[in-house]
C-alpha cells in the first residue's frame, strides 16, 4: 500500500472522476551523502557570496531568470509568488489524440491513477479509453507547479505520464541520415533471419541494473568487514565483413537457440 | 481545460523561442558501437529532449553572484573537494565512508558498445519505462549496417533491447527505427515500477455501467483531433517566466551579467547528498578522457546527423591530399558536403570544388 501524492477529480468534458494519484517510479539510486575525510564527518552546505565568501542568509538570496546568453533578470520573491498557477483540484483533460502521435521522446514520469471513493465512473472512463488507441491529454496544478501529461489505460488501470514540453523535443526531421550504398536483398534476408532468431517477448525482469546491484553488494560487503573483488568484464570478438558477420551472427544465435 | 485563447503577442513568443533552441547545438557526448550480432555499427549519440527553459540562477539581492562551499559540520573548517569522501547512510544511521577505488571496482567498465540482446514488439514496451531518447547517427564511413538495422527492424516491427554504459552508468535501452533514423531510449528497470498492485490497486470486480460507459465515450471523441495541437503542449512556466524577465529587461529593472552565476536548482535533492551518478562522473572522467580521446572530439558543430557528416567532411576535406585521393573517395566526400553536379565532374573539378565547400 502506497500513499497518495496528491487528490483530485479528473475532468472529462463535462464529467469528472474522482481520483488519487500514486507515484509508478520507486527510486532506487544507490545515494551517498558527503562526508569530510579526515574525521568523517557529515558536510554542511552554505551559500556564499562567491566574490567574499561571506554566508548569505536565506531571504537575501534571489534568483535570476538568464534571457540571452550574456544576460540574466533577477526576479523578485513577490513577482515569482505572482507567477504561480493557481490551487486547484481538477487534472483536465483537453484533448484526446491517437497514442502514435506521442512517441517516447515525450513520455516523462509515470503515475497511477486511481479511484477516490465510489469507482463506478472510473470503470466507465477505462472501459471507454480501452475501446480507442488515444491518449488524454491532461494539465493540472501540484504543489504549486504546473504539470502536462497523458492519459492513458494500462492493463485495467488508468496512469497519467508527466510530458515533456513541446519545447523539449528535437524533432525527427531535423535529421538526416547520409545516402548510404543501400544493402543488398540477401543482406536484408540474413538481417531478417538474425533478429527473428533473437526475438521474443518483452520480459524487463529478465534485465537487473548490474551495476546498482554491485555497489549495493559492496556496501553490504564493507558493513559485514568482507574484502571487495573488482568486476571484470567479457572481451568481443573481432569484425568482418558485413555478410560473413551476419552469417557468423545467425550461426551463433541458432547454436544459443539449441542450448 | 478547453484550450485557452491565447494573446499573439504570448504565442509568437513562445514559436520564436521554439526555433530559437532549435539552433542551440545538440552536442554528440558519446560516440560507441552498436553490437548487432558480429555486425558492427559505429553511431553518435545526440540528445533527442532538450531541457526545459526555467532553471533560474543564484544571486543575492544586489545581483552579486552567489556559489556553494562545504563545511564540515564537526569543526566547521571550510573544505575543498579533495577533502570530501562519500558515505553511505546505513538504515540505523550510521555513516560508512567509501573511497572512489572501491566506487570504481564496483562500476560498470566503460564500454563503448550498444549490446542488442533481444528484439521484441514495440508495442509491448510500456510507456511507463521510458526515461530519456537520443538519436543514434552513423558515425562510420559507411552508413550500410547503419541502413540495414532501421530497415530490417521496420520491416519486421521489432525494435532491440540492448545496454550499454554512459557517463560510468549501465544503461538498458530500447533502440528503434523511427522514418530511418535510429533512436535509443533509455528504460526504466523493472524493480524501479511499481505494479498496481505494489500501491494497492485491485483489479475492479464490478463491471462499468453500459450507458456511463456510453457518456464518457462521447466525451472523449468530442474532444477528439486527428494531430497535435503544439499550442497546448508548450511550457506555460517557461513561458510565464520569460515574458516577466523580457518586461524587465525592457525597463531597465533588475537586468545583470550572466557571467559567473550558478543554476539556483540544486541538481538533486540536498547538495549533501549526492547520486551516485555524480559521483561516478567524476571519477571517470579522468579515466574516460584517456581512452576516448578520439570520440569526445569537439562535435559541438554538430546540430543534426546530416551536420556531422557534414563536419566530418570538411575536417577531412581540410586534412587529405585531395589530389592523390580516389575519385570514389571524393565522390563520397562531394556527396557528403552536399555539393551540386557532383556526378557530373571529373576528378580535377571535383577536388576544386571540395577545397571551396571544405
Amino acid at each position: 500500500m502506497k500513499r497518495a501524492l496528491w487528490k483530485g477529480r479528473l475532468v472529462v468534458a463535462e464529467h469528472a472522476v474522482p481520483v488519487k494519484l500514486y507515484a509508478a517510479v520507486e527510486d532506487r539510486k544507490v545515494r551517498f551523502r558527503l562526508l569530510h575525510a579526515k574525521d568523517h564527518a557529515p558536510v554542511e552546505q552554505r551559500i556564499v557570496r562567491k566574490s567574499t565568501g561571506e554566508d548569505v542568509a536565506r531571504e537575501a538570496r534571489r534568483k535570476a531568470y538568464p534571457i540571452d546568453r550574456h544576460t540574466a533578470v533577477i526576479l523578485q520573491p513577490d513577482e515569482l509568488a505572482g507567477l504561480e498557477p493557481p490551487a486547484a483540484r481538477e487534472l483536465d483533460v483537453c484533448r484526446f489524440v491517437d497514442a502514435a502521435l506521442l512517441n517516447d521522446q515525450w513520455y516523462d514520469r509515470p503515475y497511477y491513477l486511481g479511484p477516490d471513493g465510489d469507482a463506478a465512473r472510473y470503470l466507465a472512463l477505462a472501459e471507454a479509453l480501452g475501446k480507442q488507441h488515444m491518449v488524454g491529454i491532461a494539465r493540472w496544478v501540484m504543489r504549486k507547479k504546473r504539470y502536462l501529461g497523458a492519459l492513458y489505460l494500462d492493463g485495467a488501470h488508468l496512469m497519467i505520464s508527466t510530458l515533456r514540453r513541446a519545447e523539449q523535443v528535437v524533432s525527427f526531421s531535423q535529421v538526416e541520415i547520409p545516402k548510404a550504398q543501400a544493402p543488398r536483398p540477401s543482406e536484408l534476408e540474413l538481417a531478417k533471419q538474425l533478429i527473428e532468431s533473437i526475438s521474443g517477448d518483452f520480459e524487463p525482469q529478465r534485465w537487473h541494473d548490474e551495476h546498482r546491484e554491485r555497489l549495493e553488494a559492496l556496501i553490504a560487503a564493507k558493513l559485514s568487514g568482507r574484502k571487495v573483488v573488482a568486476f571484470k568484464p567479457k572481451a568481443r570478438a573481432p569484425q568482418s565483413g558485413l555478410t560473413q558477420a551476419l552469417q557468423a551472427s545467425l550461426a551463433r544465435a541458432r547454436e544459443q537457440d539449441v542450448a | 481545460m478547453p484550450s485557452r485563447a491565447r494573446s499573439n503577442g504570448s504565442s509568437h513568443s513562445a514559436r520564436r523561442r521554439a526555433a530559437d533552441s532549435v539552433d542551440v547545438p545538440v552536442r554528440s557526448f558519446w560516440s560507441g558501437t552498436i553490437a548487432f550480432g558480429l555486425v558492427s555499427i559505429p553511431v553518435d549519440l545526440l540528445a533527442a529532449t532538450r531541457p526545459r527553459q526555467t532553471s533560474m540562477k543564484l544571486v543575492d539581492a544586489d545581483g552579486h553572484a552567489l556559489g556553494r562551499r562545504f563545511r564540515c559540520a564537526k569543526d566547521g573548517k571550510e573544505l575543498d573537494q579533495d577533502d570530501l569522501v562519500r558515505g553511505f547512510e546505513t538504515s540505523s544511521g550510521e555513516l560508512v565512508p567509501i573511497s572512489d577505488e572501491e566506487i570504481e571496482a564496483a562500476s560498470p567498465e566503460a564500454s563503448r558498445d550498444i549490446e542488442l540482446h533481444r528484439f521484441v514488439p514495440f508495442e509491448q514496451i510500456p510507456r511507463a519505462f521510458y526515461v530519456r531518447s537520443y538519436f543514434l547517427a552513423p558515425a562510420g564511413r559507411s552508413a550500410k549496417a547503419y541502413v540495414l538495422l532501421a530497415k530490417t527492424m521496420e520491416r519486421t516491427q521489432r525494435v532491440a533491447i540492448g545496454s550499454f554504459v554512459m557517463r560510468g552508468e549501465a544503461h538498458l535501452v530500447a533502440v528503434l527505427s523511427d522514418n530511418g533514423v535510429l533512436r535509443a531510449t533509455t528504460l526504466r528497470y523493472a524493480d524501479e515500477l511499481r505494479s498496481p498492485k505494489d500501491i494497492g490497486l485491485t483489479k475492479p470486480k464490478k463491471k462499468a455501467a453500459a450507458a456511463q460507459v456510453r457518456r464518457f465515450t462521447q466525451a472523449i471523441e468530442g474532444l477528439m483531433r486527428k494531430t497535435l495541437d503544439i499550442a497546448e503542449l508548450e511550457d506555460r512556466q517557461a513561458e510565464s517566466l520569460r515574458s516577466l524577465a523580457e518586461r524587465k529587461r525592457e525597463h531597465g529593472k533588475d537586468v545583470i551579467a550572466l557571467r559567473g552565476l550558478v543554476d539556483a536548482e540544486e541538481p538533486e535533492g540536498s547538495a549533501e547528498i549526492i547520486d551516485l551518478t555524480d559521483a561516478l562522473r567524476k571519477s571517470l572522467s579522468r579515466k574516460t578522457r584517456v581512452a576516448t580521446q578520439d570520440a569526445s572530439a569537439p562535435r559541438e558543430q554538430a546540430a543534426s546527423v546530416r551536420k556531422i557528416g557534414h563536419a566530418r567532411a570538411k575536417r577531412s576535406a581540410a586534412t587529405r591530399d585531395l589530389a592523390r585521393t580516389s575519385k570514389s573517395e571524393l565522390l563520397k566526400l562531394a556527396a557528403e558536403l552536399d555539393i551540386a553536379g557532383r556526378s557530373k565532374m571529373d576528378k580535377q573539378a571535383l577536388v576544386s570544388a571540395i577545397r571551396k565547400a571544405g
